[in-house]
């Protein structure tokens, strides 16, 4: 039921006796969407004005009600020295994983939400990792940065690495889990639906199960898709900020 | 029921339990902080953007069993 998912166009290595995999659509979607995001910032670069005194075009008021927005909604709370410093990666993190989450609603056969892929969210969290230490030794120095890891007590140092893994994996894990679970339910659900109506309603019971996919198709692509696509980027961005101010301050 | 059957039941039956007793907390928890964060946006309504942040990091934090238990019952019906 589930071979959509992009699994059997795998291509298997081995190497030293460990097996290596690769998913060629999540990686050839992957980098689709990252083409696609240059191909938007360039084009709305092009309209931006060039003096300083120039009436402001559509796009660069648009950008620059996009920018306040991220600067509010997503780093509202934060020291306003590490805003300017985060935003394009902030902006550049929430708009790769929204359209990643998007190409999944994409009505083409073996086109999945790369973010679907444990490969994808998990590298996009260890890069969110990455970016805290990165952060946090820039911040406050290789010293005091490592320091954080034995307070309050230095008996707590497993704990507090531990802690750190775990914020990581389930950072990962949760937008793999979301994206993945609503792509499962959006095949299921239809399918199952249309064995019911068959069972259950005498004659024209397949016929309406089919009458009925339609709609269900729909509304369910645009609530797992479009809309927890955006909610779960914006939750995957304010995690990534929280975590890396967290580790800055 | 023979050896292999017995098994593929036992797999559906542990990741419908798992899924479903793994989503109460989460359901629970984010019930609460989402009942908590109307509450003062309420009372204070000029706070809301902050507390949307802070409640969706709170939801995020509740989630995190229910996605364990998600990954389980996936693992239970697609690998083991």
């Amino acid at each position: 039921m589930l071979e959509h998912l992009g699994k059997e166009l795998a291509f298997r290595f081995t190497v030293g006796g460990v097996e290596i995999t690769f998913h060629p659509v999540v990686i050839a979607v992957a980098l689709a969407v990252a083409v696609v995001l240059v191909a938007i910032s360039l084009w709305l670069r092009r309209g931006l004005p060039v003096n300083a005194d120039d009436p402001p075009s559509r796009r660069a008021v648009f950008l620059a009600a996009a920018v306040d927005l991220f600067e509010n909604q997503l780093l509202g709370g934060i020291s306003p020295r590490l805003v300017r410093q985060l935003l394009p990666f902030v902006m550049t993190l929430f708009f790769y994983v929204l359209l990643c989450n998007w190409a999944g609603v994409v009505p083409i056969p073996y086109i999945v939400a790369p973010t679907q892929d444990l490969n994808v969210s998990m590298g996009l969290a260890l890069l969110v990792y990455a970016m805290t230490h990165y952060y946090g030794v820039r911040s406050k120095g290789i010293g005091r940065h490592l320091k954080g890891y034995v307070e309050p007590f230095p008996f707590l140092l497993p704990l507090n690495i531990v802690g750190d893994l775990g914020r990581t994996l389930s950072h990962g894990f949760r937008l793999f889990g979301n994206i993945l679970g609503g792509a499962i339910l959006m095949v299921v659900a239809p399918t199952a639906m249309m064995s019911i109506s068959a069972a259950m309603v005498p004659v024209v019971g397949s016929a309406l199960g089919w009458a009925w996919r339609v709609p269900l198709s729909l509304i369910l692509n645009g609530w797992f898709g479009l809309a927890f696509g955006v909610i779960q980027a914006f939750v995957f961005t304010l995690l990534a900020v929280a975590y890396i101010q967290v580790s800055a301050d | 029921m023979e050896g292999e059957a017995l098994v593929t039941a036992a797999k559906f039956l542990a990741a419908g339990i798992c899924m479903g007793l793994g989503a109460i907390g989460p359901g629970l928890g984010e019930g609460i902080v989402g009942a908590h964060a109307l509450d003062a946006m309420a009372r204070q309504p000029e706070m809301a953007n902050t507390l949307l942040r802070t409640m969706v990091i709170a939801d995020a934090i509740a989630e995190t069993t229910g996605i364990y238990s998600l990954l389980v019952a996936l693992v239970l019906l697609f690998v083991v």
